[in-house]
Protein backbone atom coordinates (compact mmCIF):
# COMPACT_ATOMS: atom_id res chain seq x y z
CA UNK A 1 0.00 0.00 0.00
CA UNK A 2 2.92 2.32 1.58
CA UNK A 3 4.40 1.37 -2.19
CA UNK A 4 2.16 3.09 -4.11
CA UNK A 5 1.78 6.11 -2.39
CA UNK A 6 5.42 6.75 -2.78
CA UNK A 7 5.55 5.70 -6.29
CA UNK A 8 2.99 8.51 -8.13
CA UNK A 9 5.58 11.23 -6.56
CA UNK A 10 8.60 9.37 -7.86
CA UNK A 11 6.61 8.97 -11.35
CA UNK A 12 6.04 12.33 -11.66
CA UNK A 13 9.47 13.60 -10.85
CA UNK A 14 11.35 11.19 -13.22
CA UNK A 15 9.08 12.66 -15.83
CA UNK A 16 10.08 15.58 -15.33
CA UNK A 17 13.99 15.14 -15.18
CA UNK A 18 13.50 13.77 -17.94
CA UNK A 19 12.03 16.18 -19.99
CA UNK A 20 14.58 18.99 -18.58
CA UNK A 21 16.66 16.44 -19.83
CA UNK A 22 15.70 16.71 -23.49
CA UNK A 23 15.11 20.59 -23.36
CA UNK A 24 19.01 20.71 -21.99
CA UNK A 25 20.07 18.81 -25.25
CA UNK A 26 18.06 20.92 -27.45
CA UNK A 27 19.49 23.83 -25.61
CA UNK A 28 22.89 22.62 -26.48
CA UNK A 29 22.54 21.60 -30.37
CA UNK A 30 21.38 25.36 -30.94
CA UNK A 31 23.84 26.59 -29.14
CA UNK A 32 26.16 25.02 -31.63
CA UNK A 33 24.20 26.02 -35.25
CA UNK A 34 22.19 29.38 -34.13
CA UNK A 35 24.64 32.46 -34.86
CA UNK A 36 22.52 34.17 -32.63
CA UNK A 37 23.81 32.04 -29.95
CA UNK A 38 27.17 32.63 -30.24
CA UNK A 39 29.61 34.41 -28.94
CA UNK A 40 30.76 38.10 -30.30
CA UNK A 41 34.69 36.83 -31.24
CA UNK A 42 33.52 33.63 -32.94
CA UNK A 43 31.11 35.74 -35.08
CA UNK A 44 34.29 38.33 -35.50
CA UNK A 45 36.16 35.23 -36.66
CA UNK A 46 34.06 33.66 -39.03
CA UNK A 47 33.43 37.55 -40.83
CA UNK A 48 37.12 37.55 -41.31
CA UNK A 49 37.17 33.82 -42.48
CA UNK A 50 34.19 34.47 -44.91
CA UNK A 51 35.68 37.32 -46.49
CA UNK A 52 39.18 35.77 -47.19
CA UNK A 53 37.12 33.80 -48.65
CA UNK A 54 34.97 35.27 -50.85
CA UNK A 55 38.37 37.46 -51.71
CA UNK A 56 39.59 34.29 -53.06
CA UNK A 57 36.80 33.39 -54.96
CA UNK A 58 36.82 36.16 -56.76
CA UNK A 59 40.62 35.74 -57.91
CA UNK A 60 39.19 32.59 -58.72
CA UNK A 61 36.60 34.23 -61.04
CA UNK A 62 39.19 36.59 -62.75
CA UNK A 63 41.57 33.85 -63.53
CA UNK A 64 38.71 31.72 -65.31
CA UNK A 65 37.72 34.29 -66.79
CA UNK A 66 41.32 34.84 -68.36
CA UNK A 67 41.46 31.90 -69.45
CA UNK A 68 37.93 31.68 -71.11
CA UNK A 69 38.80 34.37 -72.95
CA UNK A 70 41.93 33.83 -74.30
CA UNK A 71 40.15 29.46 -74.69
CA UNK A 72 37.89 31.61 -77.32
CA UNK A 73 40.83 33.96 -78.75
CA UNK A 74 42.37 31.08 -79.85
CA UNK A 75 39.57 29.14 -80.95
CA UNK A 76 39.04 31.95 -82.78
CA UNK A 77 42.38 31.97 -84.14
CA UNK A 78 42.30 27.42 -84.92
CA UNK A 79 39.20 28.51 -86.44
CA UNK A 80 40.43 31.17 -89.21
CA UNK A 81 43.80 28.60 -89.49
CA UNK A 82 41.06 25.83 -90.79
CA UNK A 83 39.93 28.20 -92.48
CA UNK A 84 42.85 28.79 -94.77
CA UNK A 85 44.06 25.36 -94.63
CA UNK A 86 40.52 24.70 -96.05
CA UNK A 87 41.18 26.88 -98.80
CA UNK A 88 44.91 25.89 -99.48
CA UNK A 89 43.61 22.08 -99.49
CA UNK A 90 41.15 22.70 -102.50
CA UNK A 91 43.72 24.05 -104.50
CA UNK A 92 46.02 21.11 -103.78
CA UNK A 93 43.16 18.83 -104.25
CA UNK A 94 42.69 20.03 -107.50
CA UNK A 95 46.50 19.98 -108.40
CA UNK A 96 46.77 16.65 -107.26
CA UNK A 97 43.86 15.06 -108.79
CA UNK A 98 42.24 14.11 -105.89
CA UNK A 99 38.68 15.66 -106.16
CA UNK A 100 36.39 15.30 -109.09
CA UNK A 101 35.98 18.72 -110.68
CA UNK A 102 33.74 20.58 -112.86
CA UNK A 103 34.03 23.85 -115.02
CA UNK A 104 33.81 25.17 -118.54
CA UNK A 105 36.08 23.68 -121.06
CA UNK A 106 37.07 22.07 -124.61
CA UNK A 107 36.45 18.55 -125.45
CA UNK A 108 38.65 16.54 -127.76
CA UNK A 109 37.37 13.50 -129.71
CA UNK A 110 39.79 11.05 -131.33
CA UNK A 111 38.48 8.52 -133.20
CA UNK A 112 40.22 5.05 -134.48
CA UNK A 113 41.01 5.51 -137.85
CA UNK A 114 42.37 9.01 -137.35
CA UNK A 115 46.69 8.43 -137.42
CA UNK A 116 47.08 9.50 -133.81
CA UNK A 117 50.08 7.84 -131.46
CA UNK A 118 50.30 8.52 -127.71
CA UNK A 119 53.06 11.11 -128.31
CA UNK A 120 50.31 13.35 -130.07
CA UNK A 121 48.46 12.88 -126.97
CA UNK A 122 51.05 13.69 -124.58
CA UNK A 123 51.55 17.09 -127.19
CA UNK A 124 48.07 17.72 -126.92
CA UNK A 125 48.11 17.45 -123.39
CA UNK A 126 51.27 19.81 -122.96
CA UNK A 127 49.37 22.29 -125.03
CA UNK A 128 46.28 22.27 -123.01
CA UNK A 129 48.68 23.25 -119.89
CA UNK A 130 50.31 25.52 -121.62
CA UNK A 131 46.82 27.07 -122.67
CA UNK A 132 45.94 27.37 -118.77
CA UNK A 133 44.14 24.30 -118.78
CA UNK A 134 43.46 23.56 -114.83
CA UNK A 135 42.20 19.78 -114.89
CA UNK A 136 42.17 17.34 -118.11
CA UNK A 137 41.78 13.67 -118.22
CA UNK A 138 41.79 11.08 -121.36
CA UNK A 139 38.71 9.10 -121.20
CA UNK A 140 38.22 8.33 -117.35
CA UNK A 141 41.83 8.69 -116.24
CA UNK A 142 42.64 12.32 -114.38
CA UNK A 143 45.98 13.69 -115.94
CA UNK A 144 48.08 14.86 -112.77
CA UNK A 145 51.90 15.24 -112.87
CA UNK A 146 52.48 11.69 -112.32
CA UNK A 147 50.40 10.46 -115.07
CA UNK A 148 52.13 8.87 -117.83
CA UNK A 149 50.98 8.25 -121.74
CA UNK A 150 52.48 5.94 -123.70
CA UNK A 151 52.38 2.66 -125.73
CA UNK A 152 51.84 -0.92 -125.15
CA UNK A 153 51.33 -4.01 -126.51
CA UNK A 154 48.83 -6.18 -127.04
CA UNK A 155 50.52 -9.63 -125.74
CA UNK A 156 47.59 -11.71 -125.26
CA UNK A 157 46.04 -11.17 -128.88
CA UNK A 158 48.50 -13.96 -130.91
CA UNK A 159 46.91 -13.66 -133.50
CA UNK A 160 46.63 -10.43 -135.14
CA UNK A 161 49.60 -8.11 -133.33
CA UNK A 162 48.61 -4.82 -132.25
CA UNK A 163 49.62 -1.87 -130.04
CA UNK A 164 47.78 0.48 -127.83
CA UNK A 165 47.92 3.72 -126.12
CA UNK A 166 47.65 3.85 -122.46
CA UNK A 167 47.24 6.53 -119.58
CA UNK A 168 48.53 5.22 -116.27
CA UNK A 169 49.52 2.53 -117.63
CA UNK A 170 45.76 1.51 -119.14
CA UNK A 171 44.69 0.28 -122.63
CA UNK A 172 42.37 3.23 -123.58
CA UNK A 173 39.35 2.46 -125.89
CA UNK A 174 38.44 4.36 -128.85
CA UNK A 175 37.04 7.22 -129.37
CA UNK A 176 39.33 8.44 -127.00
CA UNK A 177 38.37 11.79 -125.13
CA UNK A 178 40.11 14.53 -123.94
CA UNK A 179 38.39 16.63 -121.34
CA UNK A 180 39.46 19.62 -119.91
CA UNK A 181 37.92 22.66 -117.73
CA UNK A 182 39.67 25.99 -118.10
CA UNK A 183 38.86 29.35 -120.43
CA UNK A 184 37.55 27.81 -123.93
CA UNK A 185 38.32 30.26 -125.80
CA UNK A 186 42.13 30.05 -124.70
CA UNK A 187 42.35 26.51 -124.49
CA UNK A 188 41.14 26.25 -128.30
CA UNK A 189 43.52 29.09 -129.34
CA UNK A 190 46.46 27.16 -127.71
CA UNK A 191 45.45 24.03 -129.86
CA UNK A 192 44.68 25.70 -133.15
CA UNK A 193 47.57 28.35 -133.18
CA UNK A 194 49.03 28.50 -136.80
CA UNK A 195 52.01 25.91 -137.07
CA UNK A 196 50.76 24.79 -133.50
CA UNK A 197 49.68 20.89 -132.77
CA UNK A 198 46.32 20.91 -135.17
CA UNK A 199 47.73 22.14 -137.93
CA UNK A 200 50.64 19.39 -137.16
CA UNK A 201 47.85 16.63 -137.40
CA UNK A 202 46.17 18.06 -140.15
CA UNK A 203 49.62 17.14 -141.88
CA UNK A 204 49.24 13.15 -141.25
CA UNK A 205 44.85 13.48 -141.96
CA UNK A 206 44.01 13.76 -138.24
CA UNK A 207 41.33 15.69 -137.58
CA UNK A 208 40.42 15.67 -133.85
CA UNK A 209 36.86 17.23 -133.24
CA UNK A 210 37.07 20.19 -130.87
CA UNK A 211 33.98 21.05 -128.73
CA UNK A 212 33.21 23.55 -126.28
CA UNK A 213 31.64 22.83 -123.64
CA UNK A 214 29.65 24.53 -120.84
CA UNK A 215 30.06 22.50 -118.32
CA UNK A 216 32.30 19.96 -118.07
CA UNK A 217 32.80 16.90 -114.87
CA UNK A 218 36.45 15.71 -114.43
CA UNK A 219 37.17 12.63 -112.45
CA UNK A 220 39.22 12.50 -109.38
CA UNK A 221 42.19 9.98 -109.80
CA UNK A 222 41.38 6.27 -109.11
CA UNK A 223 44.85 5.49 -107.03
CA UNK A 224 46.37 7.42 -104.59
CA UNK A 225 49.87 8.24 -105.44
CA UNK A 226 52.73 6.37 -103.15
CA UNK A 227 56.43 7.21 -102.87
CA UNK A 228 58.99 5.39 -102.23
CA UNK A 229 62.10 7.06 -102.73
CA UNK A 230 61.06 10.63 -102.08
CA UNK A 231 61.00 12.62 -98.88
CA UNK A 232 60.37 16.07 -97.98
CA UNK A 233 63.76 17.88 -97.74
CA UNK A 234 63.80 20.82 -95.39
CA UNK A 235 67.02 22.98 -95.93
CA UNK A 236 69.35 23.10 -93.19
CA UNK A 237 69.87 25.76 -90.93
CA UNK A 238 71.93 28.96 -92.61
CA UNK A 239 70.11 28.69 -95.93
CA UNK A 240 66.84 29.79 -94.42
CA UNK A 241 67.25 32.98 -95.31
CA UNK A 242 67.16 32.51 -98.74
CA UNK A 243 64.43 29.98 -98.59
CA UNK A 244 62.35 33.20 -96.84
CA UNK A 245 63.61 34.93 -99.79
CA UNK A 246 61.69 32.38 -102.29
CA UNK A 247 59.13 32.29 -99.85
CA UNK A 248 58.25 35.25 -99.47
CA UNK A 249 57.89 35.86 -103.38
CA UNK A 250 55.64 32.41 -103.13
CA UNK A 251 51.78 33.54 -102.05
CA UNK A 252 51.08 30.05 -101.69
CA UNK A 253 54.30 28.80 -98.94
CA UNK A 254 53.11 31.43 -97.01
CA UNK A 255 50.95 30.24 -94.99
CA UNK A 256 53.08 27.23 -94.24
CA UNK A 257 55.08 28.76 -92.15
CA UNK A 258 52.11 29.78 -90.26
CA UNK A 259 50.97 26.96 -89.49
CA UNK A 260 53.70 24.25 -89.05
CA UNK A 261 54.17 23.77 -85.24
CA UNK B 1 8.89 4.54 4.58
CA UNK B 2 11.89 6.05 5.49
CA UNK B 3 13.50 3.87 3.56
CA UNK B 4 12.43 5.77 0.10
CA UNK B 5 13.39 9.12 1.69
CA UNK B 6 17.00 9.20 0.81
CA UNK B 7 16.73 8.39 -2.78
CA UNK B 8 13.87 10.85 -3.31
CA UNK B 9 16.58 13.40 -1.82
CA UNK B 10 19.50 12.31 -4.52
CA UNK B 11 16.55 12.08 -7.07
CA UNK B 12 15.59 16.39 -6.09
CA UNK B 13 19.13 17.10 -5.84
CA UNK B 14 20.16 16.06 -8.92
CA UNK B 15 16.64 17.68 -10.88
CA UNK B 16 17.89 20.78 -8.79
CA UNK B 17 20.95 20.85 -10.57
CA UNK B 18 19.39 20.14 -14.01
CA UNK B 19 16.94 22.90 -12.83
CA UNK B 20 19.19 25.43 -12.05
CA UNK B 21 21.93 24.87 -15.34
CA UNK B 22 18.94 25.04 -17.41
CA UNK B 23 18.02 28.08 -16.27
CA UNK B 24 21.31 29.40 -16.27
CA UNK B 25 21.93 28.30 -20.10
CA UNK B 26 18.50 30.93 -20.95
CA UNK B 27 19.79 33.65 -18.92
CA UNK B 28 22.87 33.07 -20.53
CA UNK B 29 21.24 33.64 -24.07
CA UNK B 30 18.79 36.33 -22.91
CA UNK B 31 21.95 38.04 -21.09
CA UNK B 32 24.06 38.55 -25.16
CA UNK B 33 21.39 41.64 -25.08
CA UNK B 34 24.00 43.86 -24.20
CA UNK B 35 25.60 42.96 -27.04
CA UNK B 36 22.84 41.68 -29.36
CA UNK B 37 23.10 44.89 -31.45
CA UNK B 38 26.52 44.60 -32.70
CA UNK B 39 26.11 41.03 -32.93
CA UNK B 40 23.00 41.30 -35.34
CA UNK B 41 25.53 42.98 -37.57
CA UNK B 42 27.79 40.86 -37.58
CA UNK B 43 25.29 38.11 -38.41
CA UNK B 44 24.14 40.41 -41.17
CA UNK B 45 27.02 40.62 -42.49
CA UNK B 46 27.90 36.91 -42.32
CA UNK B 47 24.82 36.06 -44.15
CA UNK B 48 25.33 38.52 -46.88
CA UNK B 49 28.55 37.16 -47.34
CA UNK B 50 27.43 33.68 -47.07
CA UNK B 51 25.02 34.53 -49.95
CA UNK B 52 28.09 36.50 -51.74
CA UNK B 53 30.42 33.35 -51.13
CA UNK B 54 27.74 30.92 -52.44
CA UNK B 55 26.79 32.64 -55.91
CA UNK B 56 29.96 33.14 -56.57
CA UNK B 57 30.54 29.45 -56.69
CA UNK B 58 28.01 29.02 -58.92
CA UNK B 59 29.89 31.65 -61.09
CA UNK B 60 32.86 29.69 -60.75
CA UNK B 61 31.13 26.32 -61.52
CA UNK B 62 29.57 27.67 -64.86
CA UNK B 63 32.55 29.04 -65.64
CA UNK B 64 34.46 25.88 -65.18
CA UNK B 65 32.23 24.11 -67.19
CA UNK B 66 32.42 26.22 -70.44
CA UNK B 67 36.14 25.98 -70.60
CA UNK B 68 35.46 22.64 -70.12
CA UNK B 69 33.08 22.48 -73.15
CA UNK B 70 35.37 24.93 -75.30
CA UNK B 71 38.48 22.93 -74.41
CA UNK B 72 36.67 19.63 -75.25
CA UNK B 73 35.82 20.71 -78.56
CA UNK B 74 38.35 18.94 -80.43
CA UNK B 75 40.03 20.96 -82.95
CA UNK B 76 42.92 20.81 -81.64
CA UNK B 77 43.40 17.24 -82.74
CA UNK B 78 41.50 18.25 -86.08
CA UNK B 79 43.93 20.81 -86.92
CA UNK B 80 47.08 19.00 -86.60
CA UNK B 81 45.30 16.07 -89.10
CA UNK B 82 44.69 19.03 -91.41
CA UNK B 83 48.30 20.26 -91.27
CA UNK B 84 49.67 16.46 -91.36
CA UNK B 85 47.67 16.06 -94.91
CA UNK B 86 47.92 19.27 -95.89
CA UNK B 87 51.90 18.76 -95.72
CA UNK B 88 51.37 15.33 -97.71
CA UNK B 89 49.03 17.38 -100.43
CA UNK B 90 51.75 19.82 -100.76
CA UNK B 91 54.63 16.95 -100.77
CA UNK B 92 51.97 15.11 -103.98
CA UNK B 93 51.56 18.29 -105.42
CA UNK B 94 55.57 19.42 -105.48
CA UNK B 95 55.24 22.33 -103.37
CA UNK B 96 57.81 21.39 -100.95
CA UNK B 97 61.87 20.62 -102.03
CA UNK B 98 62.67 16.83 -101.60
CA UNK B 99 65.09 14.84 -101.68
CA UNK B 100 65.75 10.76 -102.25
CA UNK B 101 67.73 8.42 -104.71
CA UNK B 102 67.94 9.02 -108.60
CA UNK B 103 69.14 10.36 -111.55
CA UNK B 104 71.07 13.13 -113.14
CA UNK B 105 70.68 13.68 -117.10
CA UNK B 106 72.29 16.23 -118.58
CA UNK B 107 71.68 17.36 -122.64
CA UNK B 108 73.75 19.57 -124.59
CA UNK B 109 73.18 21.13 -127.87
CA UNK B 110 75.31 18.90 -130.56
CA UNK B 111 77.70 21.71 -131.33
CA UNK B 112 80.23 19.68 -132.58
CA UNK B 113 77.85 18.24 -135.02
CA UNK B 114 76.89 21.31 -136.22
CA UNK B 115 80.51 22.81 -136.77
CA UNK B 116 81.30 19.79 -139.01
CA UNK B 117 78.55 20.33 -140.83
CA UNK B 118 77.89 24.59 -140.92
CA UNK B 119 75.44 24.27 -144.22
CA UNK B 120 73.10 21.20 -142.54
CA UNK B 121 69.94 22.37 -140.72
CA UNK B 122 70.86 23.38 -137.47
CA UNK B 123 67.44 22.32 -136.07
CA UNK B 124 68.96 18.85 -136.41
CA UNK B 125 71.62 19.54 -133.89
CA UNK B 126 69.51 21.19 -130.96
CA UNK B 127 67.47 20.13 -128.05
CA UNK B 128 63.88 20.49 -128.41
CA UNK B 129 61.15 21.23 -126.28
CA UNK B 130 59.83 17.69 -127.50
CA UNK B 131 62.77 15.70 -126.71
CA UNK B 132 62.38 16.69 -123.10
CA UNK B 133 58.94 16.16 -122.94
CA UNK B 134 59.35 12.92 -124.24
CA UNK B 135 62.19 12.42 -121.50
CA UNK B 136 60.26 13.79 -119.38
CA UNK B 137 57.34 10.88 -120.09
CA UNK B 138 59.51 8.30 -120.00
CA UNK B 139 61.05 8.84 -116.35
CA UNK B 140 57.42 9.20 -115.32
CA UNK B 141 56.78 5.45 -116.89
CA UNK B 142 59.96 4.34 -114.82
CA UNK B 143 58.06 5.86 -112.00
CA UNK B 144 59.37 9.13 -111.23
CA UNK B 145 58.44 10.42 -107.94
CA UNK B 146 59.58 13.84 -108.77
CA UNK B 147 61.48 15.61 -111.86
CA UNK B 148 63.09 19.19 -112.45
CA UNK B 149 64.55 20.32 -115.51
CA UNK B 150 67.09 23.26 -115.00
CA UNK B 151 65.67 23.65 -111.62
CA UNK B 152 62.30 24.43 -112.46
CA UNK B 153 59.82 21.57 -110.30
CA UNK B 154 57.46 19.48 -112.81
CA UNK B 155 53.86 19.63 -111.82
CA UNK B 156 50.78 18.72 -113.04
CA UNK B 157 50.19 22.32 -114.68
CA UNK B 158 53.16 22.06 -116.18
CA UNK B 159 54.23 23.31 -119.80
CA UNK B 160 57.04 22.13 -121.67
CA UNK B 161 57.07 24.23 -124.94
CA UNK B 162 59.39 26.83 -127.34
CA UNK B 163 59.22 29.89 -128.06
CA UNK B 164 61.55 30.66 -131.05
CA UNK B 165 64.51 29.18 -129.89
CA UNK B 166 63.75 29.16 -126.09
CA UNK B 167 62.41 26.07 -124.25
CA UNK B 168 60.09 27.62 -121.74
CA UNK B 169 58.99 25.46 -118.28
CA UNK B 170 56.64 27.02 -116.14
CA UNK B 171 56.83 29.95 -118.23
CA UNK B 172 60.57 30.70 -117.49
CA UNK B 173 63.01 30.51 -119.93
CA UNK B 174 65.59 27.70 -119.87
CA UNK B 175 69.05 27.40 -121.75
CA UNK B 176 70.93 24.34 -122.32
CA UNK B 177 72.77 22.19 -121.26
CA UNK B 178 69.75 20.90 -120.03
CA UNK B 179 69.62 19.48 -116.51
CA UNK B 180 66.91 16.98 -115.83
CA UNK B 181 67.14 15.37 -112.42
CA UNK B 182 64.32 12.56 -111.15
CA UNK B 183 63.66 10.84 -108.31
CA UNK B 184 63.00 7.36 -108.29
CA UNK B 185 64.74 4.20 -109.16
CA UNK B 186 67.72 4.78 -111.23
CA UNK B 187 67.37 1.33 -112.52
CA UNK B 188 63.69 1.23 -113.72
CA UNK B 189 64.00 5.29 -114.87
CA UNK B 190 67.10 4.22 -116.97
CA UNK B 191 65.67 1.36 -118.76
CA UNK B 192 62.37 3.30 -119.35
CA UNK B 193 64.88 6.22 -121.17
CA UNK B 194 66.83 3.82 -122.85
CA UNK B 195 64.63 2.02 -124.76
CA UNK B 196 63.02 5.32 -126.17
CA UNK B 197 64.17 9.40 -126.28
CA UNK B 198 68.06 8.94 -124.54
CA UNK B 199 68.54 6.56 -127.15
CA UNK B 200 67.82 8.31 -129.92
CA UNK B 201 69.44 11.69 -128.74
CA UNK B 202 72.39 9.42 -128.29
CA UNK B 203 72.76 8.08 -131.88
CA UNK B 204 72.01 11.06 -133.04
CA UNK B 205 75.36 11.85 -131.34
CA UNK B 206 73.73 14.72 -129.15
CA UNK B 207 76.58 15.12 -125.55
CA UNK B 208 74.25 13.19 -123.11
CA UNK B 209 75.91 12.40 -119.48
CA UNK B 210 73.87 10.19 -116.85
CA UNK B 211 74.66 9.83 -113.14
CA UNK B 212 72.83 7.97 -110.63
CA UNK B 213 72.75 9.71 -107.16
CA UNK B 214 72.57 8.20 -104.16
CA UNK B 215 71.11 11.89 -102.75
CA UNK B 216 69.18 14.22 -104.83
CA UNK B 217 67.73 17.12 -104.19
CA UNK B 218 64.46 18.25 -105.81
CA UNK B 219 63.41 22.16 -105.56
CA UNK B 220 59.88 23.14 -104.78
CA UNK B 221 57.29 24.23 -107.49
CA UNK B 222 57.51 28.76 -107.02
CA UNK B 223 55.15 29.21 -109.36
CA UNK B 224 51.34 29.82 -109.47
CA UNK B 225 48.50 28.07 -108.85
CA UNK B 226 45.14 30.30 -110.31
CA UNK B 227 42.01 28.21 -110.73
CA UNK B 228 39.06 30.66 -112.04
CA UNK B 229 37.28 27.92 -114.06
CA UNK B 230 37.48 24.62 -112.18
CA UNK B 231 35.23 24.14 -109.20
CA UNK B 232 36.15 21.24 -106.73
CA UNK B 233 32.82 18.99 -106.30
Amino acid sequence: MSKIRWSIPITIVLLCLGIMLSLQFQAQTRIASDLTLQRTETLIAMVRGLSEKRQKLALEIIDLGAQLRSQVESNRDEETLLESIDLEMKKLQIVNGTTPVKGPGLTITIEEYMPIIYTDLLNIVNELWNAGAEAISINEHRITGYSTISVAEDIFSEANYSIFMTVNHEKLEYPIVIKTIGNANNLEKGLTLPGGIMDNLALFNAYPKIEKVEELEIPAIQKPVTYYFMNEYKPPEGTIAEEKKDEAANPLTKPLRNILP
Amino acid sequence: MRKFILPLTIVCIISGFFLAFQFKIQTNTTSFDAVSQKNANLINVIQSLEQEIESQEDQIAAMRNQLNEIQNQNNRGKLQDLQQELIRAKINAGLTSVIGKGIVITLDDNKEGLNAAPNDDPNKYIIHYEHILNLVNELKIGGAEAISVNGQRLITTSEIRCVGNLILINMSRIAPPFVISAIGSPKLMLESVSMGQLELLKSAQYPITVEEKEELIIPAYKGELQFNSAVSQ
